[in-house]
């Protein structure tokens, strides 16, 4: 079974995006969902009410690397100012499950030897988790090219989705 | 080459501005070319197909 003591660190992407499938409940699963500020800002901007949902955000403020190598590769990737300091975080929380739906964080985290996941693997995780039925998930999975900015090319929406039903022989 | 007419915010646009008046780079097209091509470096489809399918491997198999 999961350890129920995982900590994540949320980039403000699959906080976004499972609002707006109504699917943020999911990371009530998580001991601790640790926002840098400017994360923060940013999902306020998006979904206003979406940290206000009653789930264990802890908002951390000061989060700046002084490590110069660390910051280079954020800038060489292009990482924006939240996803530096979401990894920023994950430097001291390195334990953690970092959460992001952006393909250049995920790169940074992979080479800092980070676990690194977003939406898709949350949304499939609530499964095993017993939150939610496979049944339930396949009809999420539906709603996401209607509902979530999430972009996900279709044929490997429907990849996943197939892979769901396989497991469970729906 | 192809000519694409797009807005950006204000903010961004005029970091490109400064860049360019330093001497960073011959002009903003330079720098939107370079800013791209980097962009892309970075989100190949097949490397974004593979973030997705390591997710799913974790959200069906995980142990976390």
């Amino acid at each position: 079974m999961i350890d129920a003591d995982t900590d994540i660190v949320c980039d403000a992407g699959p906080i976004i995006h499972l609002d707006e499938i109504s699917c943020l409940d999911l990371l009530d699963d998580f001991r601790k969902i640790l926002l840098p500020f400017s994360v923060a800002d940013e999902i306020e901007k998006h979904r206003p009410f979406a940290l206000k949902a009653d789930l264990p955000f802890s908002v951390l403020r000061g989060h700046n690397s002084a490590d110069e190598r660390f910051l280079g590769m954020c800038r060489i990737f292009f990482l924006d100012i939240g996803e530096t300091e979401a990894l920023t975080v994950m430097e001291s929380h390195p334990e953690a499950v970092f959460l992001t739906d952006d393909a250049s964080a995920r790169m940074v985290a992979g080479y800092m030897g980070f676990k690194v996941h977003g939406t898709i693997g949350v949304i499939l995780r609530s499964i095993r988790r017993g939150q939610k039925s496979p049944e339930e998930v396949l009809s999420i999975l539906s709603i996401i090219p209607s509902r979530s900015t999430l972009f996900i090319k279709s044929s490997l929406l429907e990849e996943i989705t197939l892979s769901v039903r396989k497991e469970f022989n729906i | 080459m192809k000519t694409v007419q797009t807005e950006v915010p204000e903010a961004l646009y005029n970091k490109v501005v400064a860049l360019v008046n330093e001497g960073w780079f011959r002009d903003e097209q330079d720098l939107f070319s370079e800013a791209i091509r980097r962009f892309l470096d970075t989100h190949q489809s097949e490397l974004m197909q593979k973030f997705i399918r390591d997710d799913t491997e974790w959200g069906l198999h995980g142990n976390d």
